[in-house]
């Protein structure tokens, strides 16, 4: 019986997805799926079907909630989003940690604005599906346990902001406030590192004085993130001295 | 086995792109927004709280709070975690199943014999089928589970019973029923055409 404790475990989606389990039983699963991504996608795909089952005995309320409910939304502050990078008790970072756990909350609030002005921009299904694509990258490494934030100023004025993830080996990168370019110049992030230069893209305009999220992956020991300005299209190896330098695995 | 309705897309449709939407707007603060989510979920919320609560002015007080949780944590919502109609669904269900089985509800709540409160499930199903193509597909899905898979399968999600007291209510092995449930929501997921 007890080989087959993974199994029993995995059979729980079900009953979990719909609210049936309970008490220590519910903690021990729900440790389990963190770990278990098909059961997640299961679980997923579960919750949605008993959303079917939910949208099929709808009922109108009485019409005096409506107004009580959006009364009552009017007067409740509402929370702020959550970054709450896990609960793993590394306690020899957990004081240094605090304040940029704050920090990547006031930075992912930002961001999650900012794609979500892309994605409300955005026109074609493709460019939706890439605006998500992206969107759960960035949450994914603003989720990790161990995302860091740096701030740097450049040096042609303005600053960049980067949430580093050495688990994910990505960052993710904005700048506020660089001087406009002429049409002939662009910015181009890089990193910059033991395994050589690479290109991480061009950075996008910016819109309302800040750059759209840039995510790089593939964050190696050593490596700093960095930003040059390049002739219209981008070059593949830096042509100028970076304007910003950023340390982010040392 | 019946071949899978066909569906207009994931999620069943155009409209859950707009809640998603409407919810990144709701986490910003934007009223308008909230009210047309209101204007959309507080139905589905509503309806599924007043099947596990039953008990209509209680329902009515549950399903205020999961609306204003609904506005409060809107920011909470990832939506590559799930649809947002799900989102909302999934806190529902949860609100539900907590007051029931908070002691003092529990008191008052009829678990007179199983079979009684399985039968009746589903014939409020039925009842309720009518008008919507959503209701009828969940009917038809629902009729090519088995008897116990689809017992098991509404007296936890609308009964609001955990799998151990299904156990017990239908005299059936735990893991029997454990898998039941699995088993019979997974035929539902792929009766329906749910893409995840």
């Amino acid at each position: 019986m007890k080989l087959l404790r993974r199994d029993d475990l995995h059979t729980l989606t079900g009953a979990y997805a719909l609210d049936a389990v309970d008490g220590a039983e519910r903690d021990r699963f729900e440790h389990h799926l963190h770990r278990c991504q098909p059961c997640t996608h299961e679980v997923r795909g579960l919750h949605e079907t008993a959303t079917r089952l939910a949208v099929a005995v709808a009922r109108q309320p009485p019409p005096a909630l409506r107004e009580r409910v959006l009364t009552a939304a009017a007067m409740t502050r509402q929370m702020p989003p959550v970054t709450d990078v896990g609960a793993l008790p590394q306690s020899r970072h957990r004081r240094r940690r605090r304040v940029p756990r704050l920090a990547v909350a006031v930075v992912a609030a930002g961001m999650a604005v900012v794609i979500a002005l892309g994605i409300t921009v955005a026109v074609t299904r493709r460019q939706l599906d890439d605006a998500r694509a992206q969107q759960q990258a960035v949450a994914a490494v603003l989720n990790s346990p161990d995302a860091t934030i740096l701030t740097h100023r450049t040096s042609l004025g303005g600053t960049v902001t980067v949430v580093v993830s050495h688990s994910e080996r990505k960052v993710i990168f904005t700048a506020a406030g660089l001087p406009s370019l002429p049409h002939s110049k662009v910015y181009q992030l890089w990193l910059l590192g033991p395994p050589g230069t690479r290109s991480a893209g061009l950075l996008p305009l910016p819109t309302g004085g800040r750059t759209v999220p840039q995510l790089a992956s593939g964050l190696a020991r050593g490596d700093s993130v960095g930003v040059t300005v390049e002739p219209a299209g981008g070059s593949p190896q830096p042509t100028t001295k970076p304007i910003v330098d950023v340390l982010v695995f040392s | 086995m019946r071949a899978p309705e066909p569906t207009s897309g994931p999620g069943g449709g155009g409209g859950e792109a707009d809640l998603d939407w409407l919810l990144d707007r709701v986490a910003r603060g934007d009223q308008a927004a909230f009210e047309t989510v209101y204007d959309r979920m507080a139905g589905p919320v509503f309806g599924l709280i007043c099947k596990v609560v039953r008990d209509p002015a209680q329902s009515e007080e549950v399903a205020q709070e999961v609306l204003l949780e609904v506005w409060r944590s809107a920011s909470r919502f990832d939506r590559s975690k799930g649809n947002a109609q799900t989102w909302v669904m999934v806190i529902a269900h949860r609100r539900a199943v907590d007051r029931v089985r908070s002691a003092s509800a529990a008191a008052h709540r009829d678990q007179k014999s199983a079979g009684a409160v399985g039968a009746a499930s589903i014939d409020e199903v039925a009842d309720e089928v009518e008008a919507s193509l959503d209701r009828e597909r969940v009917r038809r899905c629902l009729e090519t589970l088995t008897d116990l898979q689809r017992e098991s399968v509404t007296l936890a999600y609308y009964g609001g019973y955990t799998y151990r007291e299904v156990a017990g209510l239908l005299s059936v092995a735990l893991g029997t029923i454990k898998t039941r449930i699995r088993d019979g929501l997974i035929r539902m997921r792929d009766c329906m055409g749910v893409t995840w």
